[in-house]
């Protein structure tokens, strides 16, 4: 007995659960959920279809390349039952379980950092533009132009005693 | 995903009973099996079919990639130029979705990308001579 994996959206199929389509080719194809088998009959693209893991994966939203992902794998070679591995194999798996956890959940912080950052760049630019509706465009100039004229006045005044 | 905004017209009447449009009986060929059909082998044989009264044209004239028959030479050159027949080939040129990417979108190994494939329309019998 094994937990198959989803045609569509990956999510695992537990025995007794969800349906099986055989195609007339022989082809087998599992559906954790008649959500997963409508979408299949509409000939919808997983790879395109938003909530799927084969979207998140195809489009970056999740971590892609990892060694901790090769763990897990079909195994077709039976084992014979040993106390001690079955054990070991265990303790293994909710390690890598951890690691993987660990690892996921950074590569998405990071791919959330680039958002942030673009807010900030967006935002600096909208006051920028719109500077005009705080501050009035010539607020603070009349007394520059006051100290200019002053200070023209007094150089003509200066000019004019030497002649 | 793109999903066209007109609603209704006067061919829409035909889109009304979905659930009789999915049946299994009335199945078309998915993506992966039009790939198969393409490899050359395949290909060549299901070009050039034994006369059967059965099927639509007698077999005849089958449009590879849409897996379609047509009744003759002419309806087939149409189709050739249509939207559907284009949009068909868009959809292939990607490589088909399988279940071990499935598997391996579930964690179960790395993620591979897909590849593109070249795709073009078949050639027809006078272009070929």
């Amino acid at each position: 007995m094994r937990i198959e994996k989803c045609y569509f959206c990956s999510g695992p199929v537990y025995p007794g659960h969800g349906n099986m389509f055989v195609r007339n080719d022989c082809k087998v194809f599992r559906f954790c959920k008649s959500k997963c088998h409508k979408n299949f009959k509409k000939k919808r693209n997983p790879r395109k279809t938003r909530w799927t893991k084969a979207f998140r994966k195809a489009a970056g939203k999740e971590l892609t390349v990892d060694n901790a992902l090769e763990f897990e794998k079909r195994r077709n070679i039976p084992l014979k039952y040993q106390r001690e591995l079955w054990g070991k194999t265990v303790e293994a798996m909710k390690k890598v379980e951890e690691i993987k956890q660990k690892r996921q959940a950074r590569f998405i912080i990071n791919r959330l950092k680039k958002g942030k950052l673009l807010d900030k760049e967006e935002a600096i630019v909208e006051v920028k533009k719109n500077i005009h509706l705080i501050k009035a465009p010539h607020a603070g100039k009349p007394k520059q132009m006051e100290e200019k004229m002053v200070q023209k006045l007094q150089e003509d005044v200066e000019m004019a005693d030497n002649i | 995903m793109g999903k066209s905004k007109q609603i209704g017209n006067h061919n829409s009447d035909r889109h009304k009973n979905i659930a009789r449009k999915w049946k299994t009986k009335r199945r078309t060929k998915d993506l992966d099996q039009i790939h198969t059909d393409m490899k050359p082998e395949t290909a060549t044989k299901l070009l050039h079919q034994e006369v059967d009264f059965d099927v639509t044209g007698c077999a005849q004239h089958y449009c590879l990639h849409c897996a379609r028959y047509f009744v003759d030479m002419r309806s087939l050159k149409e189709h050739f130029k249509t939207k559907i027949h284009k949009k068909q080939l868009k959809l292939l040129r990607e490589e088909p979705y399988t279940q071990a990417e499935a598997e391996r979108a579930a964690g179960m190994g790395s993620y591979v990308a897909h590849k593109k494939v070249e795709v073009q329309t078949q050639p027809t019998e006078e272009e070929m001579d």
